[in-house]
């Protein structure tokens, strides 16, 4: 059986004042049905450019979906005319997005942009959308949500946004929904609050998530298989517990091996040595390179591939070849 | 919206009139001379009887003091003095004449708003098109060019070349006796051209305003949420665009009332308009002083109440703003 949610491939570039870059190299994701896919990587490394392929939002130009395939229900997307992706967007497809302060429009109540969202995919008049609206933001937890849903979006709180924005994305009951970072901008007593709201909704709605975040935490606790990415491939792909436990790839270790372990007082935050060289600095071979300690010739000249060698899906050539 | 923002805005404006009125009465003061022969006008040819009458009316044997309770009096009583050229008070010349003037500049006001913004955005669509080309060197030309130039060949234009517009007054003299509806289309043909040379310069200046407004609150991440509910391309532009980009339009098309009135005296002129703008540049020539302080105090009228319908629309439009005093 196809997955709900598959991409093939996928190959998204960019014209930019460096010439052409390429923010996604051949990504291939699924996601089935019910499940939670986390998505992990550096910042740039091409996670909401997945993500917005999805939705067909790239900016185009300058972006360009110059190869792959993205499946939705065996529907294939890329090429689809832009009414079926008008069609197909906030009612099958939704999305959460990182900037819950900047993602609402500042003059229009948020009852009426939930209700908004309700007409313009189902056949209901405005009266019954509103009233749909305000028994959805009580459904994420907004108290009083009749005087509320009068409410402009200056007059909540980051947190709060991020509720009306998951109230609006669920609104159709899609069948996938795409949390692109949903509590980077929150407080961490709201974070977990965000999390627990996204796993009722799971629950309740039966929606695929797509998690996209930096927190190892929430991928622990929410997300059934991980992708990691980095500069715009997926080079380790698992169930969640064999990402977390058993990372192949040197730059997936590093990652695991950066989160603070629970109880103990960590006197400063670990990182990965270097940075993400910019896209129009990739050049031949493992992206990871100049920050690997394992790096060997091989991994200057040639590009390793995602592929099972015993475990788990992983691209790299010291997994490969057991040299790690 | 609070009812005390609005009493605020009106007490402003109220202050600003009567800052006005204190201003005429300093004009007619520094003017050199005899004050009562300055307000029975030069080409008025004034009679000693004249001049007494107009003292008593003025009081302008009291101490200065005195003579200023007196003219604010006048004026919050509607009496704003005589026109002795025109033998009329001033109030009858203005009420006269004002009619005209509020349906060009209210008309031009809407066409260089709607006009320029429709442009904008069509602009703002494509930042890199045609389109937006023509917007930038139509901006620059409208702005650069002045008003009677961009008359006079718009009558060369009408009155030679293709006469379907007329170029002169606001009605034709043999359908005065017409049904309303005849004279309702009669007076709009003549607006034509009048109110399009005047709305041309403010047209571009919105049309630029515009594009940029626009340009910047598409790259919001409002607008892609709006796109990412599946809103079609023209709700995203017309509906969740342009309500935050007419904000700073809504600013300056406030601001620019006051322009527009005084563009309005230049096209009256060119166009021979019957409005407040001939009787103020007629009565300018014939140093009619108390026509002037008219027209003057009426202009101001008109900008503090533009100023404060822009005030009240922005706090409707922008609802960040409704509640704060
Ligand atoms: N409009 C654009 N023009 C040019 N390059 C772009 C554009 N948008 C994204 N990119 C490039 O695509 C790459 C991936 O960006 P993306 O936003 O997907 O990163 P991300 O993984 O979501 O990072 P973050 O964690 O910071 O959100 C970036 O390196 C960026 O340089
Ligand atoms: S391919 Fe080479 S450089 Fe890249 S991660 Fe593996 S060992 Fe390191
Ligand atoms: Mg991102």
């Amino acid at each position: 059986m196809s997955a709900l949610l598959q991409i093939e491939n996928l190959q998204v570039t960019f014209n930019t004042r460096h010439g052409q870059v390429t923010a996604l190299d051949s990504v291939s994701l699924s996601v089935n049905a019910g499940e939670t896919l986390g998505v992990v990587g550096e910042s740039g490394c091409g996670k909401s450019i997945t993500a917005l392929s999805v939705m067909g939002l790239i900016p185009m130009p300058p972006g360009r979906i110059a190869g792959g395939s993205i499946k939705l229900n065996g529907e294939e997307l890329v090429g689809a005319s832009d009414a079926r992706l008008r069609g197909l967007r906030g009612s099958e497809v939704a999305m959460i997005f990182q900037e819950p302060m900047t993602s609402l429009n500042p003059v229009f109540s948020i009852g009426d942009q939930i209700a908004e969202a309700i007409m313009l995919h189902q056949n209901v008049s405005y009266d019954q959308a509103f009233k749909d609206a305000v028994a959805l933001l009580d459904r994420v937890g907004i108290p009083s949500p009749d005087r509320r849903a009068r409410d402009y979006p200056h007059q909540l709180s980051g947190g709060m946004r991020q509720r009306v924005m998951i109230a609006m994305a669920v609104s159709c009951r899609p069948k996938v929904l795409i949390a692109d970072e949903p509590t980077t901008a929150l407080d961490v007593t709201v974070q977990a609050q965000i999390f627990d709201l996204l796993n009722e909704i799971q629950r309740d709605f039966g929606a695929a998530i797509m998690l996209i975040t930096h927190d190892m935490g929430a991928i622990s606790e929410m997300a059934d298989r991980v992708a990691v990415m980095y500069a715009g491939r997926v080079i380790e792909e698992a169930s969640a517990d064999q990402v977390l436990d058993t990372p192949q790839h040197p730059y997936a270790r590093g990652l695991i091996d950066c989160i603070p372990a629970l109880g103990k007082q960590e006197t400063e935050l670990r990182e990965i040595p270097g940075v993400v060289p910019p896209l129009h600095m990739l050049g031949q071979g493992c992206a990871f390179k100049a920050r690997c300690a394992h790096a060997r010739p091989r991994c200057g000249t040639e590009k390793p591939l995602l592929r099972s060698h015993g475990a788990h899906p992983v691209a790299c050539h010291g997994a490969e070849e057991g040299w790690l | 919206m609070s009812n005390s923002y609005i009493l605020k805005r009106v007490a402003y404006g109220l202050i600003l009139m009567l800052c006005v009125v204190v201003l005429n009465f300093l004009l007619i003061r520094l003017a050199p001379g005899d004050p009562a022969v300055v307000i029975a006008g030069e080409m008025g040819g004034a009679t000693e009887e004249m001049l007494e009458q107009i003292r008593e009316e003025y009081g302008l044997n009291k101490p200065i003091l005195t003579q200023l309770a007196i003219y604010i009096g006048n004026v919050a009583t509607g009496d704003l003095g005589e026109s002795f050229f025109f033998n009329k008070p001033v109030a009858e010349l203005i009420s006269q004449r004002i009619g005209p003037t509020i349906l060009l500049v209210i008309v031009a006001q809407i066409l260089s708003i709607f006009l320029g913004v429709f442009l904008g955005v069509l602009a703002a669509r494509k930042p890199n098109g045609v389109m937006s080309a023509f917007v930038s060197v139509f901006a620059t030309i409208g702005y650069a060019v002045p008003v009677f130039w961009t008359g006079i060949m718009l009558i060369i234009l009408f009155a030679s070349v293709l006469p379907i517009f007329p170029v002169e007054g606001m009605q034709s003299v043999r359908l005065r006796d017409a049904p309303w509806y005849v004279q309702t289309i009669d007076v709009a043909h003549h607006l034509v051209l009048p109110a399009f040379t005047l709305a041309v310069i403010y047209l571009a200046q919105y049309a630029r305003l515009s594009r940029a407004s626009m340009l910047e609150v598409l790259g919001s991440d409002y607008i892609r949420t709006a796109r990412a509910k599946g809103a079609s391309e023209r709700t995203v532009l017309f509906h969740h665009a342009l309500r935050n980009a007419a904000l700073p339009i809504l600013t300056v098309a406030g601001l620019q009332f006051g322009n527009l009135i005084s563009g309005a005296l230049l096209v009256e002129t060119v166009f021979n308009w019957p409005g407040m703008g001939r009787l103020a540049f007629d009565s300018i020539l014939r140093r009619d002083y108390p026509t002037i302080m008219g027209v003057l105090f009426f202009a101001s009228a008109m900008v503090v109440v533009a100023n404060l319908l822009t005030d009240l629309s922005y706090r409707l439009a922008d609802p960040r703003l409704r509640g704060r005093t």
